[in-house]
């Protein structure tokens, strides 16, 4: 199949993007890969989101491993955008592929001074973080609030001419937040974000935690977003949730999306990137 | 990841296995001794995280690790057979610090890791041999690898908690004293309140004290940032990237349970 995409403008060589998080900023993608087995397998680097002020991220435990996923809460640990500039960005600015910066901010004006920071930069486009489940204040907030969403995306478009995708939550109000970004002239939404849940570390005494469920568990659930999304509007829909094989992503691409992006995958095996495209190619479509 | 075949597999005690893992010479001459594997377990969804285990001995081209079984995932990998493909990523996390004058201790499966170090320091690389080890279990039938320790020629300190073998009591109480006799520093991996103490100890008598901890890991390789431990002086460091082996006194152990 022709693995090459051009969303509003972004030009992928492949469908696959390196989802939020799940590859730090780039600081260790030589230990796994080739310059050209980057170039050649992902289409897009997605970085881990970035805030204002350096973020130390939430106490342990992280994470929590459930029936086929997993549960995280990170809680946005990042080095804040002056630092990802002066010390991520050149190394990850080696490799000839589209870089797209995920955003997080708690406030309109956050994401605009985060904006404003990457104009200089040579850098394809952005990614608004308004979905993470596990921050107390700011982004679940948007995702719960579609007039809040609106003015957002409202500003940012107005300053930043080059790719802009939204990183919607799963849950909330999806179908009304995905016609705003269309009408706002948001260039694509990131289908979705992690569901929010609860594990349970230890009975007693009774230890848990909440945070965003990830992993082949939830593919089928966002699969249906991403299906029933992409029957009601035309923005481009980029798929994320739950794939692990190319079989995952082809699902994906034949039930509306026009990308798709990996991340559980990427903490199962680095190298899951290749082994995807590997697969996808094999299909003859 | 890397492949290899299951060339040996046998139980040790009641819950410890000794896995041993066929695999090139090319990929086991960069393990050092501290660092570990993550194993994908049986290509299954469910486990769906591949698990971490140190490097326990090398042996020209099978690498071994020793485990205990605590739960879905160590079960799962105590169902692999001989000859049976096994995909892991290696080698991860940082090697032991290189000591002079120490001690290990050694709590249960905490003993793991530092087979393959003696086996280093034995051949004469950069890694010293200790002065002694102390190893502890609740009883003697989990005291497991005491023909292979015992080929290192070095003092073994043995400990139950029901006095089934050695002393009768922690491993702690033994370590302690060592140190009144002599000031040692010392590596120690093992349950929790063991390394907990064991910091202690090693703040009471002013010696360089290191724990191997341990937690959940997803990626192993610092992306996803889930390791976390948290420092005294605020803030947290990666176990993966710049772990799994700490300096007692900047980890703040009181806020992990």
């Amino acid at each position: 199949m022709r693995l090459s995409v051009n969303l509003n403008g972004l030009k992928l060589k492949t469908p696959l993007m390196l989802a939020s998080g799940t590859w730090g900023l780039g600081d260790n993608i030589d230990k796994f890969f080739t310059k050209e087995e980057v170039e050649t397998y992902i289409g897009a680097f997605v970085t881990k989101g970035i805030s204002v002020n350096p973020r130390e991220g939430n106490p342990p435990p992280r994470l929590c491993e459930t029936p086929c996923g997993l549960i995280n809460s990170i809680g946005l640990e990042n080095p804040g955008i002056k630092e990802f500039k002066a010390k991520y960005l050149p190394m990850l600015k080696i490799y000839n592929i589209p870089i797209v910066v995920n955003l997080h901010g708690e406030k309109i004006e956050e994401f605009l001074e985060l904006v404003e920071a990457l104009k200089e930069e040579e850098i394809e486009g952005i990614e608004l973080n308004i979905s993470c489940p596990n921050v107390k204040k700011g982004g679940i907030s948007f995702s719960s609030d579609p007039k809040a969403v609106e003015d957002l995306v409202k500003e940012v478009r107005k300053s930043w001419d080059n790719f802009f995708a939204v990183k919607l939550s799963p849950v909330g109000a999806v179908f009304e937040i995905a016609e705003i970004c269309q009408k706002q002239d948001v260039d694509a939404i990131v289908v979705a974000n992690t569901y929010p849940a609860l594990g349970v570390i230890n009975l007693k005494p009774l230890k848990i935690i909440k945070g965003g469920l990830s992993g082949p568990a939830i593919k089928p659930l966002t699969l249906r977003l991403v299906y029933e999304l992409s029957q009601r509007i035309d923005i481009s829909i980029i798929g994320c949730g739950g794939i692990i094989s190319g079989k995952d992503a082809l699902e994906y691409l034949f039930c509306g999306a026009r990308a798709f992006q990996i991340g559980t995958a990427n903490l199962i095996d680095p190298r899951n990137v290749i082994k995807i495209i590997e697969e996808l190619k094999t299909f003859e479509i | 990841m890397h492949f290899g075949k299951v060339s040996i597999h046998k139980r040790e005690s009641e819950n410890i296995y000794l896995l041993g893992i066929e695999t090139s010479k090319e990929i086991i001459k960069n393990f050092q001794p501290g660092q570990f594997i993550k194993i994908k377990i049986n290509y299954r969804l469910d486990p769906l995280i591949p698990r971490p285990f140190t490097v326990h001995a090398v042996e020209e081209n099978n690498f071994y690790i020793l485990y205990q079984i605590k739960g879905k995932g160590t079960k799962a990998l105590s169902k692999l057979k001989e000859g049976e493909e096994v995909e892991f990523l290696a080698p991860l996390g940082k090697p032991f610090p290189v000591l002079q004058n120490y001690v290990i201790c050694a709590g249960g499966i905490g003993i793991a890791g530092f087979g393959y170090l003696l086996q280093c320091a034995n051949s004469k690389n950069r890694f010293k041999p200790p002065d002694a080890i102390f190893y502890g279990a609740r009883s003697k039938s989990e005291l497991v690898r005491l023909e292979f320790l015992s080929e290192f020629k070095i003092p073994l300190e043995i400990a139950t908690d029901d006095g089934s073998a050695g002393y009768k009591g922690f491993i702690t109480d033994l370590i302690e004293e060592e140190l009144k006799k002599e000031h040692k520093d010392i590596l120690a991996c093992g349950p929790l309140p063991m390394l907990k103490k064991i910091a202690e100890i090693g703040k009471k008598y002013k010696v360089r004290t290191y724990l191997v901890m341990e937690t959940f890991l997803a990626c192993g390789i610092g992306f996803c940032r889930g390791c976390v431990i948290p420092l005294k002086k605020g803030g947290y460091i990666h176990l993966c990237v710049d772990g799994p082996t700490f300096l007692a006194e900047e980890i703040d152990l009181e806020t992990i349970s």
